[in-house]
């Protein structure tokens, strides 16, 4: 993937030419998907190589859609998609080496966690699809032997299963829609441990989620899709350094609150504030500054701070901010 | 490590997987019920016509009527329509679709899991009927083969619908009450045109009577039948290639 690419005018992101790139193992170009009036992705142009590559976007903004096409499930609209240099949807070879473990929650439900991910290795043609079965039961931490069908598994186990028939065939691309999803805090890190030894083998992974902290863990390489679109392309942590830069606006409930406002205007804490009764509606491009001072201030000022809450740290808010901007 | 799956082998993939996600016991339950209401007509009808009404021809309009026009179609719509409709529906679909395998394998063995299926819970009923109104070795022989072709060609025709559009049994069972059970009915062409006719057709001329919208020869009421089953499943094949899969 290329450097950074902050969402400034729109469309300089996403009608940006695909970067020439010998590994590139997915190539996405000016695709766009709609369904009758309704626009799923729009104009979306990227290429990733070998390693792990998160998606990151809300609800919703289109992400399922995104791979959906990429797998070849469904034909984009306009644009193009290569995978591994061919059209999924009308290559056998090249569906034979892409493994998706897919949002829904849709599994044979009759059939025990082995039975099910035999029957995706026999279907991709492997060999010895008992023993490939058993090895990739035992990598995401399920019992071969279990004798449970999945329908009555847990949603962690679930996805579980989904992950390990995604790897069965050992595929050289792997498209994983919210894998981490229902996942605890034990199998999320060993999932993610798995993610990147995968990763480091040459494998290429495409990880999508909703949720920022599980996107800092799955790797540095981040595609930020909002509203269909493209909206951000990069490093993690320079999309981090952006979200800290944005304005910010925090609730801040306190006694005093005329007191205190006044306060941090005098002492520049903030860029505008709001007052109501008892609390004030703080606006401020600098998070950590105003973090660092305001309890101080309410001290010096004699004000009793009840709560200082951020009002748009959720990740939605983030993803306003990005596609506003562009 | 993945590699092609030659087509004999995804077949027989496709048929195992879906031959388990039809076998619900709600779905058996029902069809067996279907099928033994059947044959208490059947055993209602032989015991009240007594000696009047030739036996054979009794049991010929009874499979005719009872049998080819409502117990046969409707089980094959509720195994062949599900096949791979359902598997579309709930999204398990992709676990047959993104693999490397052709298209026509899978509908094969859609439609051979579907046969599997339909065939004892229609032939089995419909049997016991001809004997149950003691039409005779002609009529069961007749029954057999007639069921038999009306099951392959309507699974072919209902695993086709299944993949073509959403709630599959309201479109198939207005096909079947609609076309077979009224348009079939309006003359020799349009008998020509449903399945009915050329089941119908097979019992008329095995069992030598004479039966309305039933005058086709042997050969033709089994060949057409067969060949509307083939057309029926290459167009599903590629109906699978172009489908959108959740």
């Amino acid at each position: 993937m290329g450097d950074w690419a902050p969402p400034t005018a729109q469309p300089a992101v996403a009608s940006a030419p695909v970067v020439p790139d010998s590994n590139a193992i997915v190539a996405v170009t000016n695709v766009t998907k709609s369904f009758g009036d309704v626009v799923a992705v729009s104009d979306v142009t990227f290429t990733v190589g070998p390693g792990v590559t998160a998606l990151l976007g809300p609800n919703g903004a289109g992400k399922s859609t995104l791979f959906r096409v990429m797998c070849g499930l469904t034909a984009p609209t306009r644009g193009t998609v290569r995978v591994l240099g061919a059209d999924a949807r009308n290559d056998r070879a090249v569906r034979g080496r892409i493994g998706l473990a897919p949002q829904q929650d849709a599994l044979f439900d009759r059939l025990s966690a082995r039975r099910f991910v035999e029957v995706a290795a026999k279907t991709h043609g492997v060999v010895d699809a008992d023993t490939a079965a058993r090895g990739v039961l035992d990598l995401v931490d399920l019992d071969a032997d279990d004798p449970k069908v999945v329908g009555a598994f847990s949603k962690g186990m679930r996805q579980r299963v989904k992950l390990a028939a995604a790897l069965v065939h050992e595929p050289d691309l792997l498209i994983l829609d919210e894998p981490l999803t229902g996942l605890d805090p034990l199998q999320r890190n060993r999932m993610i441990r798995l993610f990147h030894q995968l990763g480091d083998d040459g494998k290429c992974l495409l990880v999508s989620s909703h949720v920022l902290d599980e996107v800092a863990r799955l790797g540095s390489r981040v595609l930020v899709i909002a509203q269909g679109r493209l909206a951000a392309t990069g490093d993690y942590r320079d999309l981090r350094g952006l979200m800290d830069d944005r304005p910010h606006r925090i609730r801040v409930a306190a006694d005093g609150a005329r007191v205190l406002a006044a306060a941090l205007v005098e002492r520049d804490l903030v860029n505008g504030v709001s007052i109501s009764t008892d609390s004030l509606m703080i606006d401020t491009n600098d998070v950590d500054r105003f973090g660092r001072h305001i309890a101080l201030v309410a001290k010096q000022c004699g004000v009793r701070l009840r709560e200082v809450e951020p009002t748009d740290d959720d990740l939605e808010s983030v993803f306003r901010y990005l596609v506003e901007r562009r | 490590m993945s590699g092609f799956v030659p087509p004999v082998r995804a077949v027989r993939l496709s048929y195992g997987i879906v031959l388990r996600q039809l076998v619900t016991r709600g779905r058996i339950a029902a069809l067996v019920l279907v099928g033994a209401v059947v044959i208490a007509i059947a055993i209602a009808v032989g015991a009240s016509d007594g000696g009047r009404i030739d036996p054979v021809e009794r049991g010929v309009r009874l499979i005719s009527d009872l049998g080819f026009t409502t117990l046969l179609p409707i089980v094959a719509l509720v195994f062949a329509s599900a096949a791979l409709g359902d598997m579309r529906e709930d999204g398990t679909l992709v676990y047959l679709w993104l693999r490397p395998m052709d298209r026509w394998p899978v509908v094969v063995g859609a439609w051979l899991a579907s046969i599997t299926l339909s065939l004892p819970l229609t032939i089995v009923p419909l049997v016991v009927s001809a004997v149950a109104v003691d039409g005779g070795s002609e009529l069961i022989s007749a029954t057999v083969l007639a069921g038999a072709i009306g099951v392959i060609a309507y699974s072919a025709l209902f695993v086709l619908l299944g993949l073509l559009l959403k709630n599959p049994i309201v479109w198939g069972l207005g096909y079947i009450l609609i076309w077979e059970g009224i348009v079939a009915a309006f003359g020799s062409f349009a008998a020509k045109l449903a399945i009915r006719g050329y089941t119908r057709s097979i019992l008329t001329s095995i069992t030598d009577v004479n039966l309305d919208l039933g005058d086709l020869s042997l050969p033709v009421g089994v060949v057409v039948p067969l060949v509307i089953a083939a057309a029926a499943l290459a167009l599903a094949g590629a109906r699978l290639r172009t489908i959108d899969v959740a």
